[in-house]
């Protein structure tokens, strides 16, 4: 062992990183831009989910209820009435609303506390929030007035999902898209950085091939493979793992395959701005990780600090997740108008990724 | 009329960043030809060899090729282009690149002949990962023959060649050029350089001499062509 030899290495490792900025960047920078944008969206001024609350109550009761409820700062309530509260569930204007029924004094008198609780369903922390502002109301009424001693019994009922989904089916939906993505996004922009480096793409900028040939042959390569594994992704999860589906098998497969179109052409695009496979593994916490933070996987969209929400709402990914999840969770079919919106959005990702890609390849074939 | 060219460089000028890579480059290479482009490292070879098949677009001046002025895609049929690097798919077979090369010049019927004629026939299945560096070379120049060009370009050919080989790859060269293909060739070493037709003498992307052997030597008067360069290089230099 000679300190001298390894000392030698050691310089020689960190002289190489000196010269490699991006790597630094990448090093010092993204933990500090991940981090950040982790804290600013469970930490950062959320919005709160819009709730209704409809009082039918003929005591005085549901009135304090309401009340307490408009005053929390857990969700934005508001008065509806109660025919209007599942329309306005499914068309996402509310996630929930609260019904005090007729009976809802009298029923406390006798120490049961019994409000309607309808939840949209597809959002498990969305719902969560909501029993917590339920609870905080029920903990401030209970406090000035009635005393201790009654039941809470919410009679609550899930416009989709409901009790008998666990995690796995709510995070299934989006992950069996996010794995297609990344997988394929990998895949492409290594092989086709290996064109460039190995002086094939060179040769073939030099034959009659034109680029939107180039680029169209890669696409349905690469798009044949990301196929086969959306199959496979999706028959392991709806017949192994048994992951929770109300819509059309084919319509997930379909969602599947535009975002498998969007990642080969993203890899192709993004392989202009690497010089190496090391370079090009870096764009995964670049382009990656911020996706899979804002597309709503994990917090959902609609609950970000507002800056935030604007991101969310230009990253393919976030259609994609939310397109998946109406299939898999609401049953949605093509009829319904946020589908469409969903499948539109990533079909013209993958058309300005096309034209970009394309136009990129010109560029930096030296 | 003028006798056609099949390479017409005029006027052409090309710099990267602040490095002027091509300064004013006036080239012709006849039809049937074999044109050697001789210079050190770093001289612009590479630079006119990429501007003649249109993959460098020149600041000032103009490139035509086979009557076409450049960038030309449909001319690009009719040119062969070995990069400096053998430029190979390493995962496939000797077969499977060349067939590759084929096929996007619309030319599946030439394999089996230009694997013969660089022998490589016997190793036709072989993964080019798996090849010695001059088998690697013939599998290159092979994907850059087999749609049998009008006009070949070849960058350094014979860099990492054992010497019998590149006796071989010349003899090719001179059967090709017999059969009325144009070549340009680019090399660093003099001893090729007696063996084109005719050569042009490149340093900081300028032509600084052109001619045949026998010109550029009467041109620097010495009968060594190395030292011929060595001269007319200085001659400019100072």
């Amino acid at each position: 062992m000679s300190g001298h030899r390894v000392r030698a290495i050691t310089r020689r490792l960190l002289q190489q990183f000196r010269r490699d900025r991006r790597t630094l960047a990448l090093l010092f920078v993204a933990p500090i831009v991940i981090l950040g944008l982790l804290g600013y969206l469970i930490r950062g001024s959320s919005s709160a989910p819009a709730v209704g609350v409809a009082n039918e109550d003929q005591g005085p009761l549901g009135e304090t209820f309401a009340a307490a409820l408009e005053r929390s700062s857990l969700i934005s309530a508001s008065a509806i009435n109660a025919s209007d509260g599942d329309a306005r569930l499914k068309d996402g204007s509310l996630v929930a609303y609260i019904v005090f029924p007729a009976d809802f004094s009298q029923r406390a008198q006798t120490g049961t506390i019994a409000p309607g609780v309808n939840l949209e369903g597809s959002q498990p922390s969305i719902s969560a929030t909501v029993f917590q502002a339920l609870q905080q109301s029920i903990t401030s009424v209970a406090s000035a007035g009635p005393g201790p001693g009654f039941h809470f019994e919410p009679q609550v009922h899930y416009l989709y999902g409901g009790q008998g989904l666990d995690t796995l089916d709510y995070f299934g939906a989006a992950f069996i898209g996010l794995v297609v993505f990344f997988l394929v996004f990998v895949i492409t922009i290594v092989s086709f950085l290996n064109e460039r480096s190995q002086g094939t793409l060179e040769r073939l900028m030099a034959s009659p091939l034109r680029r939107g040939e180039i680029v169209l042959g890669y696409m349905i390569g690469f798009t044949v493979l990301a196929l086969i594994q959306s199959a496979e992704v999706l028959a392991f999860s709806l017949a192994v793992l048994k992951v929770h589906n109300q819509g059309s098998v084919l319509l997930i497969f379909g969602i599947e395959a535009l975002m498998a179109l969007a990642a080969v052409n993203l890899g192709i695009f993004l392989s202009m701005f690497a010089r190496s496979e090391f370079q090009a593994v870096q764009f995964i916490p670049l382009v990656v990780v911020p996706q899979v933070l804002l597309s709503g996987i994990l917090f959902p969209v609609s609950t970000e600090p507002r800056p935030l929400q604007i991101a969310s709402d230009v990253l393919p990914l976030t259609y994609a997740v939310n397109g998946l999840r109406d299939v898999m969770l609401k049953g949605a079919d093509l009829t319904w108008p946020s589908l469409q919106l969903d499948a539109g959005v990533v079909a013209g990702f993958c058309v300005l990724l096309i034209v970009a890609g394309s136009a990129t390849l010109r560029r930096r074939i030296a | 009329m003028a006798e056609t060219f099949a390479v017409d460089i005029e006027g052409v000028k090309k710099s990267f960043g602040g490095l002027r890579a091509l300064d004013g480059v006036n080239l012709r290479v006849r039809p049937g030809e074999i044109y050697g482009l001789l210079g050190p490292n770093g001289a612009g070879k590479t630079t006119l060899i990429r501007s003649i098949v249109g993959l460098v677009a020149p600041d000032a001046g103009t490139v035509t090729v086979l009557g076409r002025r450049m960038p030309a895609v449909d001319v690009l049929r009719n040119i062969g282009y070995m990069t400096q690097q053998a430029a190979l798919y390493p995962g496939l077979s000797v077969e499977e690149n060349v067939e590759f090369f084929a096929a996007i010049n619309g030319a599946e019927e030439g394999v089996d002949e230009v694997l013969k004629m660089v022998e490589l026939d016997q190793r036709r299945k072989s993964v080019v990962a798996t090849l010695s560096g001059g088998m690697r070379q013939r599998c290159s120049l092979a994907c850059a023959l087999v749609h049998k060009p009008k006009l070949l370009l070849l960058d350094e050919p014979t860099v990492g060649v054992d010497p019998q080989l590149r006796v071989q790859f010349w003899e090719d060269f001179r059967k090709m050029a017999a059969g009325g293909t144009t070549i340009v060739v680019s090399s660093h070493v003099m001893d090729e350089a007696e063996r084109c037709q005719r050569l042009g003498l490149i340093q900081f992307g300028r032509l600084l001499a052109e001619g045949t052997p026998n010109e550029v030597r009467a041109q620097a008067g010495t009968n060594d062509l190395e030292e011929a360069f060595l001269r007319l290089a200085g001659d400019k230099v100072s």
